[in-house]
């Protein structure tokens, strides 16, 4: 009696099993705040990939139900019930060539429609626009070369959240300062690698101004999961304005504001890597980083206008508090340019998450960037270090940053 | 099973795999000690397989042997060949280290040849038994061995040839050679006993015609351009030449390779006596390139000029730490040929300052691209 109850009880669990993984992923597309959704497409690009998978996905549903359907049939209905084992033949002409063409048909239909979309996302020669990606660990930096038609008339350089007009064929150039990452903002277009010495080319353009998420699909090592990016969209106007805003020249803060201690703050600790294009030392000349001596991979994210963008950390962390962000996320396109362009504010930034980034970055997001084991690195970190600030000095940089806008 | 000097050995290496495993984990990987435990570790492993192999030397042991007795040694050329060796390390230390290098090897083998040969020759009387039990040992290491010089020897004389021939006549020996070797290498694979006497033949024959080609080939020496090219120094690593071009032997086709050609940024062109740039992605010219911070940023020069042309990239100035004076900061591409092309890769860590803005020039060409690294 116990072992029939035993068998019973497993049989229950393996059914319960399987009706609750179905039942996650049949409630799973049902999910209606999904960023990264590729079935979401945004732009032309996405929407090529959506169209082919419109005609794939089908044909491939139909062909894996049809063949475990047919498994399944076969193994129950030819269970071992002690029966003889039948007569054993070799061959059987008529099934074989029709189990060969039939395939070779479909994947040539399939064949004909994915070939078409791998080569129309290839095309470049109608580019209006292009920036260059590079990837490092963990997170993506973004610089504009000069395109005068845009206004661009000086690099402009970011990092975290790339800015692009909408209705623009944007080729992104992607490469690698130290691993194989990988680009993908799946509401605009498909995966692309950035390989450390290639240039790879990837399409984007967006319909509708608006946020785009997306992740790093190239496992990076450890921060892989925390290597975020988001795509924002504006409209032409509008990127005039970013555009004209991120080449404005650097203004120091008033003498005797906190802002001006913590540009000192930052010239002492913050400029051994990061840079902030215009920012002078007390002698008046240039502040120029040194991301090559402390950081592996020979960079570190460019902090100047950092206030223009909504999240730092490589997309990982938001400057803005959660009210502003959902304010800022789920505005309508026609609203989404000017409270995006407006920045960080004091009222909505999140001074929790900055300061304690500033406080102990690794803490926050896990970085080889303990002192005591950079000798395989050669006493380069891979991230932002502990750099034992004071309290007084958070309170100082933090209200410097803001000033960076 | 094991032998008592076996068990020695054994004992040191597995005692200084030990003592290197700790040294690994507790001192220093990177450490020249962890190799030299490693070796001493492997050094020993391979003297107890040797003791193991050969019962300890005691061939007297196996009980064929002793039923077979003992033979008088026979005479030996390897007293001769460690003469020849010593010669050679002699020469080597007041001429040149590959002299020295090849009598240290030709010591090393023959003393080990000399050494297993005299060891074997006490095996038995049956002198056919002696050289089994002597190629049982060395039969292992004498093939391969043979077959790395013989290989060596021919791929020098190969060489020999191939340098001294001009450039279109080098491709096309090279093609008859080795269609020939491919020819033959299938009548002998297809016709095996047909061919089997004649095989051995064919091989000498082929051999002295290299041999001969080879060394006559040497004795006339590479061809005049290469001759002159090393004259001025040109395969030096700190060969520099950024200005006019003081040679005519220069490289015409430094074309490169397809990979390299596929991951530049953008090409900078010359023609009509301008220069002008075109980025990846954008089918206009520009004036201006962004290289991206600490990053490998491969530039393709392509020269559309009449003249042999090459690409400079001005990089401002800086101090020399031990000397203190100030030195421009730059590289160049080799001279290219009218419709060549070079790739230029760089790796700029800092920002250019205004003073000194970074650029791409090409002498006797006005006008610039800007670089700016952001």
């Amino acid at each position: 009696m116990d072992t029939v109850s035993n068998v019973n009880t497993s049989r229950h669990r393996i059914r319960n099993t399987f009706a609750g993984i179905a039942g996650s992923v049949f409630l799973a597309s049902c999910a209606t705040n999904a960023p990264q959704d590729t079935f979401q497409p945004k732009g032309p690009n996405s929407q090529m990939i959506n169209d082919l998978d419109m005609i794939v996905f089908p044909i491939a549903g139909v062909v894996g139900v049809l063949v475990v359907a047919f498994a399944c049939l076969t193994f129950y209905k030819y269970r071992d019930q002690g029966q003889a084992i039948p007569s054993q033949s070799h061959g059987k002409p008529v099934v074989e060539i029709v189990l060969t063409i039939v395939p070779a048909l479909i994947l040539s239909v399939v064949g004909v429609f994915t070939f078409r979309t791998i080569f129309d996302l290839a095309e470049t020669e109608d580019t209006e626009m292009i920036i260059n990606v590079t990837g490092q660990q963990w997170w993506w930096e973004y610089d504009y070369p000069a395109q005068n038609e845009y206004g661009i008339t000086q690099p402009i350089i970011s990092s975290g959240q790339l800015v692009m007009p909408v209705g623009t064929k944007v080729l992104l150039r992607e490469t690698s300062r130290d691993v194989i990452h990988s680009y993908w903002i799946p509401a605009l277009n498909g995966k692309k690698d950035a390989v450390p010495g290639r240039i790879h080319l990837l399409r984007l353009e967006a319909d509708k101004p608006g946020i785009y998420a997306g992740q790093c699909t190239e496992f990076c090592g450890l921060s892989h999961a925390n290597m975020r990016m988001e795509t924002i969209a504006l409209s032409k106007e509008d990127f005039a304005k970013w555009v004209a805003n991120q080449q404005k020249p650097y203004v120091s803060p008033a003498e005797g504001t906190l802002a001006k201690e913590g540009e000192g703050v930052f010239l002492n600790q913050c400029i051994r890597c990061h840079q902030v294009n215009g920012l002078k030392k007390a002698d008046g000349t240039p502040a120029i980083a040194a991301p090559d001596e402390n950081v592996y991979a020979g960079a570190a994210p460019n902090l100047s206008y950092l206030m223009t963008r909504n999240t730092f950390a490589g997309a990982t962390f938001d400057l803005l508090s959660k009210n502003c962000r959902k304010d800022v996320w789920e505005s309508a396109s026609e609203a989404f340019g000017a409270k995006y362009l407006s920045g960080v504010s004091e009222d909505c930034l999140d001074q929790n998450k900055l300061r304690s980034w500033l406080r102990n970055a690794p803490a926050m997001k896990p970085m080889y960037a303990d002192p005591a084991k950079l000798e395989v690195s050669g006493g380069k970190y891979r991230g932002m270090p502990n750099l034992g600030l004071t309290e007084d000095d958070i309170d100082k940089l933090v209200a410097y940053l803001l000033t960076l806008k | 099973m094991f032998t008592p000097g076996s068990k020695y050995f054994l004992g040191l290496t597995g005692l200084s795999f030990a003592v290197a495993v700790l040294y690994l984990f507790l001192v220093n990987p990177t450490d020249l000690g962890a190799i030299a435990l490693f070796g001493l570790s492997a050094s020993g492993a391979t003297v107890a397989g040797f003791s193991l192999f050969t019962r300890d030397s005691d061939v007297y042991s196996a009980e064929e042997a002793v039923a077979a007795g003992t033979v008088s040694p026979a005479s030996s050329v390897w007293p001769m060949i460690l003469a020849f060796g010593t010669a050679l390390v002699l020469l080597g230390l007041v001429t040149n280290p590959i002299v020295f290098v090849l009598g240290v090897t030709v010591l090393v083998g023959g003393g080990v040849e000399w050494a297993v040969q005299n060891w074997a020759e006490g095996a038995s009387f049956d002198g056919a038994y002696n050289q089994m039990v002597k190629s049982r040992v060395l039969g292992g290491l004498e093939y391969p061995g043979l077959a790395a010089v013989g290989l060596g020897v021919i791929a020098f004389l190969f060489s020999r040839v191939m340098l001294a021939t001009s450039k279109t006549q080098a491709p096309v020996i090279f093609i008859i050679v080795s269609t020939i070797v491919l020819i033959i290498g299938m009548l002998i694979g297809f016709k095996p006993a047909v061919l089997g006497k004649k095989v051995v033949g064919i091989a000498v024959l082929g051999g002295l015609l290299l041999a001969g080609a080879g060394i006559a080939s040497a004795l006339a020496g590479e061809r005049h351009e290469l001759a002159v090219a090393a004259e001025e120094d040109h395969y030096s690593a700190e060969h520099r030449e950024c200005g006019e071009e003081e040679s005519e032997h220069y490289d015409h086709l430094a074309n490169n390779t397809v990979s390299l050609r596929s991951s530049v940024t953008a090409t900078v062109f010359v023609k009509d006596g301008k220069i002008y740039a075109e980025e990846v992605g954008l089918k206009r010219k520009v004036d201006t390139l962004t290289v991206r911070r600490s990053n490998n940023t491969s530039f393709l020069f392509r020269n559309l000029d009449e003249e042999p042309r090459r690409l400079v990239v001005n990089l401002g100035s800086e101090k020399v730490a031990e000397t203190g004076v100030v030195e421009k900061v730059g590289t160049c591409t080799q001279l290219t040929d009218k419709n060549q092309e070079q790739i230029l890769t760089l790796l700029i860590p800092k920002p250019a300052t205004a003073e000194e803005p970074y650029s791409f020039t090409v002498p006797g060409i006005e006008g610039q691209i800007k670089l700016v690294v952001p």
